[in-house]
């Protein structure tokens, strides 16, 4: 006598394999973005990510530190730099783990080292904290092969740091000269705009001693600005809550602009060329393009 | 023997140039007396501060969150137990305020510097309470120091910052976080 209840449940059994059901195990948060690279991923070259105005412990924070370690899969990058403003408000122990160590647990866990520097909304005291990289001081130095990256306290750029840095690029002789700090010298952003101020204090100093390329925060937005004198300049504020529609579409400094989601920067130098991709929190590619190292 | 002193002292030449193209002049002004008397002071409590600090465990460069909030705590406490009886005007003495107010008002005012006037004003401090020897609350914005008026101002003690909070000009402690003192309308 056939079974036809056994029969029955390796028909079922099959047709659940072959035909998933929708309520089927996802993975959690939105729909898992492809990744597709602009960059040439070389072998031997330093790869590096940056984003800004990160720490508010959001949603999309978060979402945005997934699309960060999805990418890190298929390019590798071992280095953060943080443009300021990492952690908003207070910073108690609970709020470094949700504004920081939690979104980007992955990153952290992968070996991948954050670099920060400090803005408006962080306490100087952030210098202390072990994984923000910055050993103790609001400015530093940071090497690696032959880059050269400058870290910079611009919330309070008096004339002891100011010192410190022409000192220190007086005697540096890498190849690639990066400056990363919170207010921007150049932006098109209605809230903030360019920091005037700063700018005619530090762009001096960035281009007698050779800065190549600035990366700064502030407005909470992506943008590259058209080379001033020489040195391309990014704002990269979208991290963790953007200003939609911030940027002055009038504007005559912007090269390429993204005020509609959060995004973050991935970099890569292979000898004289910085190859940069901007990739929004939905996954998609928003800039791209090569910078040649100044002379 | 002569070729090797022509060297070191071409290499201490060269090292003293080096230096001196690293350095800016500080303005006339901040050589006045009046300034002088102000860094002075400003220093005493840097010194002051630094012993007690000294009295606490050090704190790691690499530090947890519980390790650096533990230490600010613990400096705060200290700071604000010896200097109990700290009034406004110990370091911006009154004749300090208004030589300093004139330079202030030369980098604040005019047409030119309206964005910047504005960014002072406009700030997310409004909740700060000024009180000497309170703490600056670590969820008001650190207002960006104008740098054009830092370069001219007297240079602080490392530890200790000027900070705007509206019109008044404080200087904070940078680690703890401790309102030292406070000028009232500074901004013109």
């Amino acid at each position: 006598m056939v079974n036809i209840w056994k029969w029955w449940g390796v028909l079922v059994v099959a047709a659940l394999a072959a035909f998933p059901l929708p309520f089927a195990a996802q993975p959690a948060g939105p729909t898992a973005p492809a990744v597709s690279l602009t960059l040439p991923n070389r072998v031997d070259s330093v790869r590096i990510a940056v984003f800004g105005d990160s720490g508010r412990g959001s949603k999309e924070q978060y979402e945005l530190g997934q699309v960060m370690y999805r990418f890190s899969q298929s390019f590798p990058f071992d280095a953060v730099l943080m443009t300021g403003d990492n952690i908003y408000y207070e910073d108690t122990p609970a709020d470094m783990k949700k504004k920081f160590e939690d979104p980007y647990r992955s990153l952290l866990d992968k070996g991948v080292k954050f670099y920060a520097s400090l803005g408006n909304h962080d306490s100087p005291n952030q210098r202390f904290y072990a994984l923000f990289n910055m050993n103790g001081e609001e400015y530093y130095r940071l090497e690696k092969g032959d880059l050269s990256f400058y870290a910079l306290n611009s919330t309070y750029m008096d004339k002891r740091q100011l010192d410190w840095f022409n000192a220190e690029l007086a005697k540096d002789d890498n190849a690639w000269r990066i400056a990363f700090f919170h207010h921007p010298p150049y932006s098109s952003g209605k809230r903030h705009g360019s920091d005037e101020d700063l700018r005619e204090v530090l762009e001096p100093v960035l281009l007698n001693r050779g800065i190549d390329v600035v990366f700064t925060g502030h407005d909470h937005f992506y943008e590259r600005i058209k080379p001033q004198k020489g040195i391309t300049y990014f704002v990269a504020g979208g991290g963790g809550k953007i200003r939609k529609g911030n940027i002055d579409k009038k504007s005559a400094l912007t090269a390429a602009g993204f005020d509609a989601d959060l995004s973050f920067m991935l970099i890569e130098f292979s000898g004289d060329q910085m190859h940069f991709q901007v990739i929004a929190r939905n996954g998609n590619t928003v800039d791209s393009g090569m910078i040649t190292r100044r002379d | 023997m002569k070729g090797v002193s022509k060297i070191y002292i071409l290499f201490a030449v060269m090292t003293l140039a080096a230096y001196i193209d690293g350095q800016t002049e500080p303005p006339a002004q901040l050589k006045d007396p009046l300034f002088v008397e102000f860094e002075t002071r400003a220093k005493e409590y840097s010194r002051e501060r630094e012993r007690l600090e000294r009295e606490l465990p050090p704190l790691a460069k690499k530090a947890t969150p519980e390790e650096v909030m533990a230490h600010k705590e613990a400096l705060r406490k200290a700071v604000q137990q010896y200097r109990g009886g700290a009034k406004q005007g110990d370091i911006f003495l009154p004749e300090i305020s208004q030589q300093l107010k004139v330079v202030i008002a030369a980098q604040l005012d005019g047409a030119d510097r309206v964005k910047l006037r504005k960014a002072v004003l406009e700030a997310e401090n409004k909740a700060v309470q000024k009180r000497v020897n309170y703490p600056y609350p670590e969820s008001q914005e650190i207002l960006e120091m104008p740098p054009t008026l830092l370069m001219i101002l007297p240079q602080l003690p490392k530890q200790l910052r000027y900070r705007f909070v509206g019109r008044d000009l404080l200087l904070v402690d940078r680690e703890n976080l401790l309102i030292i003192d406070l000028m009232k309308d500074a901004v013109p």
